[in-house]
C-alpha cells in the first residue's frame, strides 16, 4: 500500500507538471491583459488537431515545433481583432467573449475533423515503460516533463532576464505607468498574448500524446488549470506552477482511498484556500481584494 | 497596490464566478430544428451532440438519418411524410435533457421520442415520456433498469441490458485469463450496473473481484488507477468506462506496458474508441453488440457501403442502433396502423424486425413483458490491424442475445398498462 501511495504521489507530479504547463499560459494572459481567457482549452485542441494534421508531413518532431507557432499566430489576430477592443472595459466583457469563443472552437474542431476522437501517434521510442518497477515512467512522460521544464524556465528566463520580460513583469503590476513611460502595451499585450497561447498549444501536442484526442480534450482540461492558478495565487507564475503539482499529488493520493473523489478534492482544495488564504499560496497580497 | 483601471482590474472574485459560469454554461446548448411539414409524423432525437458522447450520438444521428430516409422513399409512415427533430440533450446533463424531452414533445408535438447513449439521461426522458404517453425508443443506452426495475409501457430499449454484455463474456474470460478482476468503473448508473452484472455473472463462474475504482464520468488521468490496479496483481484488468474515457483509459494502459503483464478486457466496447486509439493500443477482449464485418450475413453488407456512402467510414453499433430505432417508429405505427402510443407499444411486444433491419445472424426481436430488444452479441478481440482498414475486431464467438437475457422475471420488470 505504501508503495502505492509513493507511486501515486511521483505520477501526481508528473500529471500537475502538465496541469501548470497549461495554467502557466492562461495566468500569463490573465495577468497582464486581464482576461479571464476561458477560449485556452479551444487552442490547446487547436494546438493538437493541427499537429495530427501536420504528423504525416512533418512527423511528431516537426509537429511538435509548427503546430504551437501556428496556434500562436492564430492567438494573435484573435487577440488583434476580438479581444483589443474589450480591453480596459469590465472584465467580464473579455470573459462571454472567450468563453463564446470556446464553444466555436469546440465546435469548429468538430466541424473540421469529426466528432469522433483520431488516433494521434507518437514516435515507438518515447511509448515503452523506461523500468519495469517504475512502469509508469515511460518515455513520453519523462519527455513531457523535459519540455515542461524548458518551457518553464524559458518563459522564467525570459521574464527575468530580456527586456520584453521586464515589461511584461512591470505591467503585470502596474500596466498605466509602464505606458506612460513609453512601453508600447498594445505590443507588449499581443506579445503577452502570444507566448500564453503558444503554452497552449505545446501543451495540446503533449496532451494528445497521453490522452485520447476529441473535441472535449481542451475542455476537460481547462478547469484543473483554473483550480491549478486559484490555488497557486493569483499574480504568481511560481504559485501556478506550484498549484497545478499539488492538485495533481491530490488527485493521485485520493484516487488511492476515494477514487470517486478524484476529481472533486481540487475543487475542495480550492474551496480551503479561499478561506484560510484567499490570495492563494504564492499570490500578491493586494491584487485580491 | 493600487488597482489598474486599464486592467480592468481582474480579481479572484471574477475568476472564481467565472468558474462557476462555465459549470452553469453546460445547462446551455445549441439545438437544430428542421423545417417542418404540416402533416409530417415527426420523430424527435434527444441524444448528446456534444461532450464525451458526442461521437456516439452523432453516429446513431446518422442511422436515423439513413433509416429516416429509406421510410420517406418507401411512402413515410402511414402515407405520411416523416421529419425529424434533432435536439443536443449533452453528454451528462439530465436537466437539460428532460428539458429537451418536454420541449420536443410539448411544443414540437412529436409522434416518438428517441434518446440517451447515457443511461441516466435515458432513465430521466423516459419519466417524461412515460408521464406524457409518448412512445420511446431508448437507442444507446444500457443500465438494466431501463427495461428492468423502471420499465414502463411506452419505453423500447435497443442496445443490450449490461447484465446481457456481462454474460456474455464473463465465461470467456474466466476460462481463457483467470479468475481475479480488477475494476475500473465509471461513476454513475450505467458503470454501477455493468459492474454489478460483470461481478455476478464471473462469480457464477468462480470469479472474484480483488479491488476496483469508480472513476468520474470524463476523467482524463487513468494512470493513478492503473497504479493501483496493478499493484493489486489481478488476472485481468476490466475497463467499464466508455467514450473518450475508454480511450484515455486504454492509450495509458498500454503506455504502461499493462497489456503485458495482465490481460485487458471489459463487457462492452464500441469501434469509436477502437477507431481513436493508436494501432499498438487496440488491444483486449470485448463484447460488441453489432460489428459491420460479418460475412454472409443478408444486407450487412448493402448497409455497410451505404452508410460508407454517406458518412465516408464504415458503420458502428450506434449506428445501426440509430437506424433500427428509427425503422421501430415505423414498423410500430405500420403494425397498429395508428398512432396512438398505446396501440403501436402493443403492437411492438414479441415484434420481429425483418432482416434488411435486423442485420445480424440471430432473430431480432422485441421481447414481450420487457421491451427489451434481444439480438446477437459478438465477443472478440481488439486488432490493431485487420482485413480492412476499419477492422479492428477479430469476433471470436457470436452469442445469441436470448441465450444471455435471463427471464423476464429475473429483470425485475412489472409492466403496468394505463387503463
Amino acid at each position: 500500500m505504501t508503495q502505492v501511495v509513493l507511486f501515486n504521489i511521483f505520477n501526481g507530479l508528473i500529471v500537475g507538471a502538465f496541469y501548470a504547463l497549461m495554467a502557466l499560459g492562461l495566468s500569463l494572459i490573465l495577468n497582464l491583459s486581464g482576461v479571464i481567457n476561458f477560449a485556452h482549452g479551444g487552442f490547446l485542441a487547436l494546438g493538437a488537431y493541427l499537429a495530427y494534421t501536420l504528423i504525416p508531413y512533418v512527423g511528431f518532431w516537426g509537429a511538435l515545433i509548427a503546430a504551437p507557432l501556428l496556434t500562436a499566430a492564430l492567438g494573435l489576430v484573435i487577440e488583434r481583432v476580438l479581444i483589443r477592443p474589450l480591453y480596459g472595459g469590465d472584465p467580464l466583457y473579455g470573459l462571454l467573449l472567450t468563453f463564446g469563443l470556446a464553444y466555436i472552437f469546440e465546435d469548429m474542431t468538430r466541424f473540421v475533423w469529426g466528432a469522433q476522437s483520431v488516433p494521434f501517434q507518437v514516435p515507438a521510442s518515447l511509448t515503452t515503460s523506461l523500468s519495469s518497477q517504475f512502469f509508469f515512467l515511460t518515455g513520453y512522460r519523462v519527455f513531457m516533463i523535459a519540455i515542461v521544464v524548458a518551457a518553464v524556465g524559458g518563459l522564467f528566463a525570459i521574464l527575468n532576464h530580456t527586456r520584453l520580460g521586464m515589461r511584461i513583469r512591470a505591467g503585470t503590476r502596474d500596466l498605466d505607468t509602464v505606458s506612460t513611460l513609453g512601453v508600447n502595451i498594445r505590443v507588449l499585450r499581443s506579445l503577452n498574448f502570444g507566448i500564453g497561447i503558444y503554452m497552449a498549444g505545446l501543451a495540446g501536442v503533449l496532451a494528445a500524446g497521453l490522452l485520447g484526442l476529441s473535441p472535449t480534450i481542451g475542455a476537460s482540461l481547462i478547469m484543473p488549470s483554473f483550480v491549478a492558478i486559484i490555488v497557486g495565487g493569483l499574480g504568481s507564475l511560481l504559485g501556478t506552477l506550484l498549484g497545478g503539482l499539488l492538485i495533481g499529488v491530490a488527485s493521485g493520493v485520493t484516487a488511492v482511498y476515494f477514487p470517486s473523489a478524484t476529481e472533486a478534492v481540487m475543487y475542495v482544495m480550492m474551496g480551503l484556500v479561499l478561506l484560510v488564504r484567499p490570495r492563494g499560496l504564492l499570490g500578491e497580497e493586494g491584487r485580491l481584494h | 497596490m493600487p488597482k489598474s483601471t486599464s486592467r480592468g482590474g481582474v480579481d479572484r472574485r471574477s475568476l472564481v464566478k467565472s468558474g462557476l459560469i462555465l459549470a452553469a454554461a453546460q445547462v446551455a446548448s445549441p439545438f437544430v430544428i428542421r423545417a417542418r411539414a404540416a402533416d409530417a409524423v415527426r420523430i424527435g432525437l434527444d441524444n448528446p451532440l456534444t461532450g464525451t458522447y458526442a461521437g456516439p450520438g452523432k453516429n446513431e444521428l446518422v442511422g436515423c438519418q439513413m433509416a429516416l430516409d429509406a421510410i420517406n422513399a418507401k411512402g413515410g409512415i402511414l402515407g405520411r411524410p416523416v421529419e425529424l427533430v434533432v435536439e443536443d440533450s449533452t453528454s451528462g446533463d439530465a436537466g437539460a435533457a428532460v428539458q429537451k424531452a418536454r420541449k420536443l414533445i410539448e411544443s414540437d408535438k412529436v409522434d416518438f421520442l428517441l434518446g440517451n447513449v447515457n443511461s441516466s439521461l435515458a432513465l430521466a426522458m423516459a419519466q417524461v415520456s412515460n408521464e406524457k404517453g409518448v412512445l420511446h425508443i431508448v437507442p444507446g443506452g444500457h443500465t438494466d433498469a431501463i427495461t428492468g426495475s423502471s420499465c414502463h409501457w411506452n419505453v423500447f430499449r435497443v442496445c443490450n441490458t449490461t447484465q446481457m454484455e456481462a454474460n456474455a463474456i464473463a465465461g470467456s474470460l474466466i476460462k481463457d485469463y483467470g479468475k481475479k478482476f480488477y475494476y475500473i468503473t465509471p461513476d454513475y448508473s450505467f458503470g454501477h450496473t455493468l459492474e454489478a452484472g460483470l461481478v455476478k455473472a464471473a462469480g457464477a463462474l468462480g470469479g472474484e473481484k480483488v479491488g476496483g475504482d469508480l472513476v468520474p464520468l470524463g476523467s482524463v488521468d487513468f494512470s493513478s488507477y492503473l497504479i493501483k490496479a496493478q499493484g493489486m496483481n489481478p488476472d485481468v484488468i476490466i475497463f467499464l468506462v466508455q467514450g473518450d474515457d475508454m480511450l484515455n483509459a486504454l492509450k495509458q494502459a498500454v503506455q504502461f506496458g499493462l497489456q503485458n503483464k495482465v490481460h485487458l478486457a471489459g463487457a462492452q466496447q464500441e469501434l469509436e474508441p477502437l477507431e481513436g486509439l493508436p494501432p499498438e493500443a487496440r488491444v483486449g477482449t470485448w463484447v460488441m453488440e453489432w460489428y459491420w464485418n460479418q460475412p454472409g450475413v443478408p444486407h450487412v453488407a448493402e448497409f455497410v457501403e451505404a452508410t460508407k456512402k454517406r458518412t465516408g467510414r464504415v458503420p458502428t453499433a450506434r449506428t445501426w442502433f440509430g437506424y433500427l430505432s428509427t425503422w421501430t417508429c415505423a414498423h410500430a405505427a405500420e403494425s397498429a396502423k395508428s398512432l396512438k402510443a398505446t396501440d403501436m407499444a402493443r403492437a411492438l411486444q414479441g415484434f420481429h424486425l425483418p432482416p434488411e433491419i435486423a442485420l445480424g445472424p440471430n432473430p431480432v426481436f422485441y421481447r414481450a413483458g420487457q421491451n427489451q430488444l434481444i439480438a446477437s452479441l459478438f465477443v472478440g478481440d481488439a486488432q490493431a490491424k485487420g482485413s480492412a482498414p476499419d477492422d479492428l475486431f477479430k469476433v471470436t464467438k457470436v452469442v445469441n442475445g436470448a441465450d444471455v437475457a435471463g427471464t423476464v422475471e429475473q429483470s425485475g420488470c412489472k409492466m403496468t398498462w394505463p387503463a
